[in-house]
């Protein structure tokens, strides 16, 4: 009897907790069309970085803390293990982010990927050794990853403000919101046990090492670019329209390439002689 | 997951039918039409490029001269040296321009070099083209073969016609490189008070420090 009393009070909790994710969800819509007039009619490429002074300040500290502490785990995770071997352990922490892109497809209403994507998390988990390898695409169910940033997207929200995270890397509004709702409502970590937990503490740090050993070309890109911090905004924002447009199926918007934009800001006044 | 309640469908019906309202705003627009004189284009060119840089018989100095050679047919250098300097284009002074135009070609070679060969890919496929107007088309390609575990999605954008086509950007995992130096460059002068040489100078400087 008290079990069953107990089971409901969950359900009711769990419903409650959906129910705080969904009004995020709309509140962030309430933002979208506000968001979306702030862009231009080149697209992706103008930045809305209200905070840039203090986002400045945390990327460098982001960039000196990487290079202490993550980078050479990173590299020294790289060096000890060939190309293959790492590969492996992409896929295994990849497969364990399948439920969650399942559960974004249902939002967006795409019940085909979502059970192509369950039927991956299946095959991949069983057949392919707990998803350290990609059976499911060899029969034909390729990777089609999903987030809540995405399907914040997918239904017009757009991207807000940037936000440079030291360790966390760049972010925006509507994404940072996202990858915190990815979070709480992860069904792995629901199941499995989540940062309390050995396996939680585990995965956690094998994704950590995995996504900057794979972040590696673009670090190494960086070094390239007269503006860094620029660089990164612009890179980051591009790669996560794309992400929503693989959702929405849109075309991209790009800016005329022989036309020069215009001056919209001052410093185009001081035209050299 | 299958046994959802009537009221928990209930809401996600009205979920999906709120979301569905704020989706219908954003306009729908897909131009399927492709360009196969622009595919064959990028199909040999870029492949050329893509087999001298996976080419395990050639010295690093040999790939370099190769590229050398191929980016002007594969590429519209000057274009893409225009493009770059945004808003800065118009107001860039002869001087300036003759010597930003060959620090910006070694510097764009090293770079496109170093993005193509990050990836280790050894064969191009062309998967599709979207033409955006007549003349302006971006081709969808998937590098695979050596490293890759997952067939990479790269794609060019070809200005041109007819036979004659020239590749002026390239977008690996969503990112233009082209657009993204431009925001990266215009960044450089504007924090510099609108001065293009202290842009000119990093270059020039950049190339002399690197020497991979």
């Amino acid at each position: 009897m008290s079990d069953k009393d107990h089971s409901a009070r969950r359900r009711a909790l769990g419903r409650r907790f959906s129910a705080a994710g969904i009004a995020a969800a709309a509140g962030l819509l309430a933002l979208a069309p506000a968001v979306h007039a702030e862009e231009n009619a080149a697209g992706s490429v103008e930045a809305n970085d209200p905070l840039e002074g203090f986002n400045r300040g945390a990327f460098k500290l982001g960039m000196g803390l990487d290079k202490v502490l993550l980078a050479p785990i990173a590299h020294g995770y790289m060096a000890v293990t060939p190309k293959p071997v790492r590969n492996r352990v992409s896929s295994a922490v990849y497969n364990l982010g399948e439920p969650n892109t399942v559960i974004n497809q249902v939002l967006q209403g795409k019940p085909k990927r979502a059970m192509r994507a369950t039927t991956r998390f299946v095959v991949n988990s069983t057949v392919g050794v707990l998803g350290l390898f990609d059976v499911a695409a060899k029969m034909n169910l390729p990777r089609r990853d999903s987030d809540f940033g995405q399907t914040f997207g997918y239904y017009g929200a757009g991207p807000g403000a940037y936000i440079y995270v030291p360790l966390m890397g760049p972010l925006n509004v509507r994404d940072g919101i996202g990858r915190a709702l990815d979070m709480a409502t992860d069904p792995v970590g629901a199941v499995a046990g989540g940062i309390g937990t050995d396996f939680g503490k585990a995965r956690l740090g094998v994704t950590i090492v995995d996504v900057r050993a794979s972040a590696d070309p673009a670090f190494h890109a960086l070094k390239d670019s007269s503006d860094p911090y620029v660089t990164t905004r612009s890179a980051y924002g591009q790669y996560r329209e794309a992400f929503i447009r693989q959702a929405t199926g849109q075309a991209e918007d790009l800016p005329d390439f022989d036309a020069p934009p215009p001056d919209a800001s001052a410093p185009a006044a001081t035209s050299t002689p | 997951m299958m046994n959802t309640s009537p009221t928990r469908r209930g809401a996600n019906a009205a979920l999906l039918a709120f979301l569905g309202a704020a989706a219908i705003g954003a306009p729908a627009m897909a131009q399927q039409a492709r360009d196969p004189n622009a595919e064959a284009f990028v199909q040999t060119k870029a492949q050329r490029v893509i087999s001298v840089l996976a080419n395990k018989g050639m010295s690093e100095a040999q790939k370099k001269q190769v590229f050398h050679q191929a980016i002007d047919e594969l590429a519209d250098v000057p274009r893409v040296t225009n493009f770059v300097l945004g808003k800065y284009a118009r107001t860039i002074t002869p001087d300036q321009r003759a010597r930003f135009a060959p620090a910006f070609r070694t510097y764009a070679e090293n770079v496109y070099q170093d993005r193509i060969d990050d990836y280790k890919g050894e064969v191009l496929k062309v998967t599709g083209s979207t033409v955006r107007k007549p003349g302006d088309v971006i081709v969808n390609t998937t590098i695979s073969g050596g490293q890759i575990s997952q067939p990479l999605p790269v794609s060019w954008r070809v200005l041109g016609g007819g036979q004659t086509w020239k590749v002026v950007d390239v977008q690996f995992k969503g990112v233009w490189l082209a657009i993204t130096q431009q925001q990266d460059f215009v960044s450089t002068i504007d924090n510099a008070g609108g001065n293009i040489d202290v842009l000119i100078n990093q270059l020039q400087k950049g190339q002399g420090a690197k020497g991979r």
